[in-house]
Order: structure tokens, then C-alpha cells, then sequence
């Protein structure tokens, strides 16, 4: 899908690939609130200091969808050169302090370093991402992770931009929801092949019907994305996500 | 300078196809850039772990070499290479490490790496890989003070492991807390005696002290025999 010469294309900055830090936290519970104390109050003021990094999602899972005392955080970083000096900030710099009280908090984290797909959305320019955004109504994501077919990454990637960006955008679409941001995992910082997508929900009604329903025929049945896709991948894993009320994108 | 570590599952069918693949092309391809190079091609040894498993580790000298080869591998001269590796396996997952401030590794010659697919014997490796429960640099300074400083002064005839390579993970590129040890198994009878005995640990003396002090920060390990393939650039 081609974008607009003046705008940049997603993935892409000034001078290389926006990396996107996706962590998954297993937080002590009884430390929850420190925990995203050092979140709101260290790592999203910290990193607005400079022009190379932001935080951008923080979410919490959602209770009763999954694992207790979840959060994730998406964290950009200009790219790979601004990703690597982060990381040393963080083993021996001014973060190592700040990284050690949270591994009081946490009992681990996941990472996985992840780049836009193609297609994907843009989140416009870091330095304009607020590093104090005030307090807004959460919002809930499906964020969904497919782990696609030996041989299938670029085929299903292709699609998936293709005709499920699409069959979510049309008129009459079942699931009021838009995808913000699709990712796929870097080589060498995580699972791959391994595809991500973030997506906003805008109404909460077609989510609960989507639970307590079966699916229809119609949207499993041969010529529908669900049944063609199985093709590309048979395997992926939705978590339902809340962003906290500071989190820099809503 | 960064370590790329990565754990291949490979599909048992393909597994000669790949470790060709890996050998005659992907190798030579990344030499022919400046900012990476295989250093480990390594097979979990069979017998003692999952089957069709292959550890590769290689060097870039930064995070900017870091995402050069990224860009190389996902739409760019790499990427066909890319696409025929990934049909010999199930699927990677991969970290970044970073040495510890006393590895002894900290950098490689890149351009003094071997490329050329050249033969020697096999060695093994034991690749241990802690998540303390406990802050990590405590950790990691356990690991100096309490097991490198000790093992690297053990006499040649009783040593079983010359510690190689201490990493932590680089952040965002895997779990925290973790680190790694890369360990060359240099005495196999002292291996086979690891294997079989059930040692009975001094508290008081190392390497019992050693023991006892590590529970106070972590149970949680696994290490992994690794077997380098016979033309590994490093082994």
C-alpha cells in the first residue's frame, strides 16, 4: 500500500527502522502500583528527555482474560544505534539503578523487539509523543500474535494487509475495531516468524458478542478470511488489553 | 559489540539442508558485509535435550550493524537465503546479548573470523542460563566473585569448563533477568563423573560455598551441551 511522499512511511525515520520494544511483564501483585509508579513516573520522563525514544502503550491485561498482574509496554526507539545505547544505558548507565528497582517489582519480563510491517499504520514522529500525557478513559486492544507457517511470513503478511486491514476497515465490518500498529518480530530479538497487531476497540458490544457466540458460518466458511488464512497459520493467541489512563497513546 | 544468539527448531527432515544452507551460503553472505559474522554453529548434543535443535551465535559490532543485517534478512539481498532457512525449520527465537563488564569475551576480530567452511574436530560446550530471583547484577557478580575467579584458577588436570563468554540479555531482546554462560567442556571423564555422581557439597569450601550462595538468588537454571558442527569459525 503506498503512502504519501510526505509522510514517513511506517517503520521508517530519518535515519533507520523504528524498532517497537514489546515487553511482557510478570509483575509481583503486591507491587502493582510501584510497579507502574516507575513506569508514569521513571521510564516515560526519562525517555522524553531525549529525541530517540518514547514510551508508547502501557496496558494492563485485562483480569478475567488471562493471566493476573500482566502488563505490557511498547517502547519506540528510533533505531537499531538508539536501541543499542538504551540498552547500555540500562546494563551500566544512568538506567541501571532504575532497571534494578524493577526487577524488585517484576518477577520477568519478555521482550521481543519487533519492526512495522509494510502496511502497517504509522505512529507519526517520536519526539511529538508526549512524555506527560495527563489522564485520559481507557481503552481497550485485541492484540493479537500469529506465528505463521514455515515458508508463510511474507505471503501471510501480504494478506493479512490485504484482505484483513481491509475486511476491518469495510462498511458493516462485525468487530468495531482498527488496527493501530502490525509488527513483525527482528531477527534475532525474539520468536520468528512472529506477526503482531494492535488493535483499537471502538465499541465494546461486538467484543461480548464475539465471545458468548459461535462464529458464524459465513465468517469460517470457505472464501472468508478465516478459511483461507488457515493456509498461512492455524495458530495464534488474542490478549484483551487495557491501556492505564497516563498511557501515552490511548 | 553484540552477540545475535539464536535457537533454531529445525525440521528433522531438512536438518542436513539447513546446516548446508547455513555453511555454503549464509556464512560466506555475511561475510561479505562488514558488520557481522558467525561465530558458533552449534547442535544441542542428542541425548541430552530436545532433538534437531541448533544454537547459533553470531557477532555485529553495534546496534546500527544490528539493524543493517535485519534490514539484509527482511527485504534485502539476504532475504531469498532467508526464506529457504526458514523452510528447514519450525521457527527461531533469538536474543541479543551483551558481555558482562569481566567476560572474557568482550569483541571479536570480525574480519579475521574464518568463512571458508574450514574442518576441525568437535568440541562441546555447556551453555548455562540462570534467571536469578534476586536483582540481576547481583547475579552477574555472584557469577565473578564467586565461580569465574575460582574456576579460572583451577589447575589444567582438574578443570572440566574454560568459561568463555558471560552475557546478559540487552534489553527488550529476551527475558530479564537472564544471563548466559558459554563454557567449553575441556575433560570429558570429569563430564562423565558431573553426570553419574551425586556430589556432596561443603558449604564451607568452594565449590560447595558456591552452591549454597547461589540459592540465596537463584534455582532456576538449565544448562545445554552443545556440540560444534565440525566447521564452526569458532569451537
Amino acid at each position: 500500500m503506498p503512502h504519501p511522499a510526505s509522510e514517513p512511511a511506517p517503520g521508517t525515520f530519518e535515519r533507520g527502522l523504528v524498532l517497537f520494544i514489546h515487553e511482557v511483564h510478570k509483575v509481583v501483585g503486591k507491587s502493582a502500583a510501584r510497579f507502574e509508579d516507575a513506569y508514569r513516573d521513571g521510564w516515560m520522563p526519562t525517555l522524553a528527555k531525549g529525541s530517540e525514544a518514547r514510551l508508547l502503550w502501557y496496558f494492563d491485561l485485562a483480569h478475567g482474560s488471562g493471566l493476573a498482574y500482566r502488563v505490557i509496554t511498547v517502547t519506540a526507539v528510533e533505531d537499531g544505534a538508539a536501541w543499542a545505547r538504551l540498552a547500555e544505558r540500562l546494563a551500566g548507565g544512568d538506567l541501571q539503578s532504575w532497571a534494578r528497582h524493577l526487577d524488585g517489582l517484576q518477577h520477568e519480563s519478555h521482550g521481543r523487539i519487533m519492526t512495522p510491517l509494510e502496511w502497517s499504520p504509522s505512529i507519526g514522529l517520536l519526539p511529538e509523543i508526549s512524555g506527560d500525557p495527563g489522564v485520559h478513559e481507557p481503552t481497550m486492544y485485541m492484540e493479537d500474535t500469529m506465528w505463521p507457517h514455515p515458508g508463510k511470513v511474507g505471503e501471510y503478511i501480504e494478506k493479512s494487509g490485504d484482505v484483513y486491514r481491509r475486511s476491518l476497515g469495510a462498511e458493516g465490518s462485525r468487530m468495531h475495531m482498527s488496527i493501530e500498529l502490525s509488527l513483525q518480530t527482528v531477527p534475532g530479538a525474539g520468536r520468528y516468524p512472529e506477526v503482531t497487531l494492535l488493535q483499537k476497540l471502538s465499541a465494546l458490544p461486538p467484543l461480548i458478542h464475539l465471545l458468548i457466540n459461535d462464529i458464524p458460518p459465513e465468517v469460517t466458511g470457505p472464501g472468508s478470511w478465516m478459511h483461507e488464512a488457515l493456509e498461512l497459520r492455524d495458530q495464534w493467541r488474542s490478549k484483551l488489553l487495557r491501556t492505564a489512563v497516563w498511557s501515552p497513546l490511548q | 559489540m553484540l552477540f545475535m544468539h539464536e535457537t533454531h527448531k529445525v525440521i528433522g527432515r531438512h536438518a542436513s539442508a539447513f546446516e548446508d544452507l547455513f555453511r555454503d551460503e549464509w556464512m560466506g553472505a555475511l561475510a561479505r558485509g562488514e558488520g557481522a559474522r558467525l561465530l558458533w554453529y552449534l547442535n544441542h548434543a542428542m541425548g541430552s535435550g530436545p532433538a534437531y535443535q541448533v544454537v547459533t551465535i553470531t557477532a555485529v559490532s553495534d546496534g546500527a550493524a544490528w539493524e543493517a543485517l535485519a534490514r539484509r534478512t527482511l527485504a534485502g539481498d539476504l532475504s531469498e537465503l532467508a526464506s529457504r532457512l526458514e523452510a528447514c525449520r519450525y521457527e527461531v527465537t533469538g536474543k541479543m546479548l551483551a558481555p558482562v563488564y569481566w567476560s572474557a569475551l568482550q569483541k571479536v576480530d570480525l574480519a579475521e573470523m574464518p568463512a571458508d567452511g574450514r574442518e576441525h574436530e568437535l568440541s562441546v560446550y555447556m551453555q548455562d542460563t540462570g534467571w536469578p530471583d534476586a536483582p540481576l547484577d547481583d547475579y552477574i557478580e555472584l557469577w565473578n566473585h564467586d565461580y569465574w575467579q575460582f574456576m579460572r584458577k583451577t589447575p589444567p588436570d582438574k578443570k572440566l569448563l574454560d568459561i568463555q563468554a558471560c552475557f546478559q540479555v540487552a534489553h527488550g531482546s529476551g527475558i530479564r533477568p537472564e544471563a548466559i554462560l558459554m563454557q567449553k567442556i575441556v575433560n570429558f571423564s570429569t563430564l562423565g563423573g558431573l553426570l553419574t555422581n551425586v556430589e556432596e557439597y561443603d558449604p564451607d569450601t568452594w565449590p560447595g560455598s558456591y552452591m549454597a550462595k547461589g540459592l540465596e538468588l537463584r534455582d532456576q537454571w538449565e544448562s545445554k551441551l552443545l556440540r560444534t558442527s565440525s566447521w564452526s569459525p569458532l569451537w
